[in-house]
């Protein structure tokens, strides 16, 4: 009786909402369906030269995921060395140490990533000390012509690789070391627990994966060549080289440090809540230093670390979407934009909502298949 | 065999510097490669925020970091509605804690008072960022609001002298002064009533109790009582017209601090209803309330800040208005909920079976046993925790300056407009602006903190 009740309270509450949307875009004529996604999208994306205007709106849509997925994949690596850096020294005998990243952690924990990331769009780049493009500084590579870095307000040029020919076949053979490699720690593995010999697993694996890169890097006639950073020609680019933009700096840098602040204090948390007699039964058993923390403390920490470490990489694919506050192109700031040059509305909150929410799915997928695999089987 | 440190003694200041400093040899590597980097660290900030740093861009400006555009001739209202707030603090902290004090002795626990300077310590933070905002002050105003709120909170605490047959007063008192508090700024007209008729029915449902009632026969006295209540406020309301300055001008971080505070108690009750549905027995609700709660905890905030502004208007019958304040509360209070919820089920998951079964074994029904065996339990058990989504929502408040509302945050584009400071220090803004939610935030982790240790609990 009761769940009638509700599901009817909840139905005829939806029905009053959408009655009245449909009611309201019918008066107003706008319109509520996704047929403006095949329509051109009619504004050039900032830092984007590549990006036609007149290229349909699914287009633009495209190139805002990649962009949130980029600064999270950066974000992600940023926050986890640093806040791993930063939890184990809160843990450490030295005053200084622990000192010091104790301020680290309850400064960045406890401010908004927003004021984070406009510290960096503001009053690092766009009112800092850098020079604009036109006076970008170039770092050359000591002894040749090149340039090594490009420090400027917009963009920062570093060296990268590029394609010299058969980077395709190049790729295919790292997939392809990678898995024999693979096969390789298996091998020592197998052996080291049949016959007890010790394993080494680390060098045959990592021996056989550059011996076989080595190998492909010269059959294949050197696929990879080092481009350096060069200005274009007006100075308005940083051609060649790899171009980084500033707002993307400052939205993977400022969810770095601050996610950074959460995971030393996920870390912390877990090295600490392994049960202290496990210390002490390894003491008894006689382990250095080093074997205690590999093999006692740290297979138990990671355990109880993963399930909230994954959570806040979640957390900070969502946090990208402050970026629609600074010069970054991701799917929150390229949606803004789109309903501010009279796309509609409804439609386009609807799709950016869905794309975040395939995020935190294909995540929390994840967390559960890491869960599963973790867990501990009790018999 | 490994090397234990020998252990030295921490009270001389050589002991200690090789015990913390240069335990071994690899630690005092560390220290010497880190001292350097520190001194430099010292060094700049101290040439930023003495020498180099522009600080007049604060000291001009820190009325519109505080109170932002509201209307000059108006500040009156805020600085009654915040004296009313810091007595309604000083009563209710300290009928509480009179209460709790009490309880202990009945228990025949034996007390400690505490001192005076833990009490400044626990609010540090708090005390730093008022003595940062004084130093800033060019006029006495500022040096008088404080003492006045200071006063009012220390005589509000004198609350405390009650005797506990008058205790439920100071909860009376308590809620009055935030509701006068509250309407000092807004006025009664527009859709004020609103939030007393809220606030006085759930007082009205909590305190009226009629033992040797049917259920049905409590449950329709109960409604009718609220109902009456609700009734008298309204009218009340339309007979005392007195103005106001509605929320749609509130700005700085008057208007942060009562953004978020209005998130953190609206989603709490909304959060309480979506645990209990998504624990129910009945598929429909679980279904709809996992759903709900899912949807939401997959989504950036950001996304139903712009649902709010674009679409919510949208699909109110036309004519009716909602500022762009009051949507963007919706959506945080919407927002929170789905996260309360989920820390509620997490208290409810960890308590033990058993006590259902008690309170089952003892005749007591359903609705009882929740209210009275279960919920206490669980609440009790996720207070860290729900302390902790309050701080977070508290900084998700910045997110309305992306919707160009002029919050805490958001009033620093007002300032940068002005022509004297149009590309420069905008890092001292931020700087400030980052001190003040470190200020409330650090004091509230702290605090939650305090209770887990106090409480014992933490899940």
């Amino acid at each position: 009786m009761g769940q009638v009740v509700a599901v009817l309270i909840v139905f005829l509450l939806l029905r009053w909402l959408f009655g009245n949307l449909v009611d309201n875009s019918r008066r107003t004529g706008i319109s509520l369906d996704f047929g403006f996604l095949n329509r051109p999208t009619q504004f050039q994306i900032a830092n984007h030269p590549e990006f036609d205007p007149r290229s349909p709106v699914y287009r633009m849509v495209l190139v805002g995921i990649k962009n949130t997925l980029l600064a999270s994949v950066f974000g992600i690596a940023l926050a986890g060395v640093l806040g791993l850096i930063v939890g184990i020294a809160r843990l450490s005998q030295n005053w200084l140490t622990a000192r010091l990243a104790s301020v680290y952690v309850e400064f960045f924990r406890n401010i908004p990533p927003l004021v984070i990331i406009l510290f960096f769009a503001f009053a690092v780049f766009l009112h800092g000390p850098l020079p604009n493009l036109r006076e970008a500084i170039e770092v050359g590579f000591p002894g040749t012509s090149h340039n090594l870095f490009i420090f400027s307000l917009e963009q920062w040029g570093i060296p990268s690789l590029a394609d010299a020919g058969n980077l395709l076949y190049f790729s295919l053979a790292i997939i392809f070391a990678l898995v024999v490699s693979a096969l390789v720690w298996r091998w020592r593995t197998r052996v080291h627990d049949q016959a007890g010999d010790p394993h080494h697993r680390l060098f045959w694996s990592v021996g056989v994966l550059l011996l076989m890169l080595a190998l492909a890097y010269v059959l294949l006639d050197e696929p990879l060549r080092v481009t350096w950073p060069t200005l274009s020609e007006n100075r308005r680019r940083v051609i060649d080289g790899f171009a980084i933009n500033s707002g993307f700096i400052s939205v993977a840098g400022a969810l770095g440090l601050y996610t950074a602040s959460h995971v030393a204090e996920i870390i912390r948390g877990s090295i600490l809540a392994v049960s202290r007699g496990q210390t002490e039964a390894a003491n008894a058993l006689a382990l250095t230093n080093f074997q205690r923390y590999r093999f006692v403390i740290l297979p138990q920490a990671v355990r109880i670390a993963l399930p909230p470490l994954i959570n806040q990489g979640l957390n900070l694919v969502k946090n990208t979407s402050l970026a629609a506050a600074v010069a970054y192109a991701e799917i929150t700031n390229l949606t803004a934009s789109s309903i501010g040059n009279g796309r509609p509305a409804v439609p386009s909150i609807v799709i950016l909502m869905a794309v975040y929410l395939s995020f935190s799915l294909i995540i929390s997928f994840i967390l559960n298949l890491v869960n599963r695999r973790i867990q501990l089987v009790a018999r | 065999m490994t090397a234990v440190a020998r252990p030295t003694s921490s009270s001389t200041a050589s002991g200690w510097i090789r015990g913390r400093l240069f335990p071994n040899v690899a630690s005092g590597i560390v220290t010497v490669l880190l001292f350097p980097l520190l001194i430099y660290l010292a060094y700049r900030a101290f040439l930023f925020i003495v020498v180099n740093g522009r600080w007049d861009v604060i000291r001009r400006n820190l009325n519109l970091f505080m109170q932002g555009t509201f209307p000059r001739d108006e500040q009156w209202r805020i600085l009654v509605q915040i004296i009313l707030m810091a007595m309604a603090v000083g009563v209710g902290g300290a009928t509480a804690s009179a209460a709790a004090a009490d309880r202990t002795r009945e228990a025949g626990i034996a007390t400690r008072r505490q001192r005076p300077t833990a009490t400044l310590r626990r609010f540090g933070p708090l005390i730093l960022f008022v003595l940062v905002l004084l130093y800033f002050a060019t006029t006495a105003n500022p040096w008088l609001f404080v003492l006045a709120v200071v006063s009012a909170g220390l005589l509000g605490s004198a609350a405390r002298f009650l005797p506990p047959r008058l205790r439920h007063l100071g909860w009376l008192i308590a809620v009055l002064a935030l509701i006068v508090g509250f309407q000092a700024v807004s006025g009664t007209t527009g859709r004020s009533w609103l939030a007393t008729a809220i606030l006085v029915s759930i007082g009205v449902w909590l305190s009226v109790r009629q033992e040797g009632l049917s259920p049905l026969a409590r449950l329709a006295t109960k409604t009718a009582l609220v109902a009456l209540a609700a009734g008298v406020v309204y009218g009340i309301y339309t007979v005392v017209t007195v103005p106001g300055i509605g929320w749609d001008k509130w700005s700085g971080l008057h208007l942060t601090l009562w953004v978020s505070a209005l998130a953190i108690v609206l989603s709490f009750p909304l959060g309480l209803l979506l645990a209990l549905a998504r624990r129910s027995t009945l598929p429909a609700l679980r279904v709809l309330a996992t759903g709900y709660i899912e949807l939401i905890r997959g989504v950036p905030l950001i996304t139903l800040l712009f649902m709010g502004q674009f679409i919510l208007g949208f699909m109110l019958p036309a004519g009716s208005s909602l500022s762009s304040i009051s949507r963007a509360i919706a959506a945080m209070t919407l927002f929170t909920a789905a996260y309360v919820a989920e820390i509620v089920r997490g208290g409810l998951q960890a308590l033990p079976y058993g006590q259902t079964e008690a309170a089952q074994a003892l005749g007591l029904t359903p609705g009882r046993t929740m209210r009275l065996i279960i919920l206490p339990q669980a609440l009790r058990a996720v207070i860290p925790a729900m302390v902790g989504q309050f701080i977070s929502i508290f900084k998700d408040s910045s997110l309305l300056y992306i919707l160009a509302i002029n919050e805490f945050l958001g009033v620093r584009s007002l300032v940068h407009a002005q022509a004297d400071f149009r590309s420069v220090a905008h890092a001292e803004t931020l700087v400030f602006v980052a001190l003040g939610y470190w200020a409330f935030a650090y004091s509230m982790s702290r605090e939650s903190q305090r209770l887990e240790r106090r409480l014992r609990v933490g899940l």
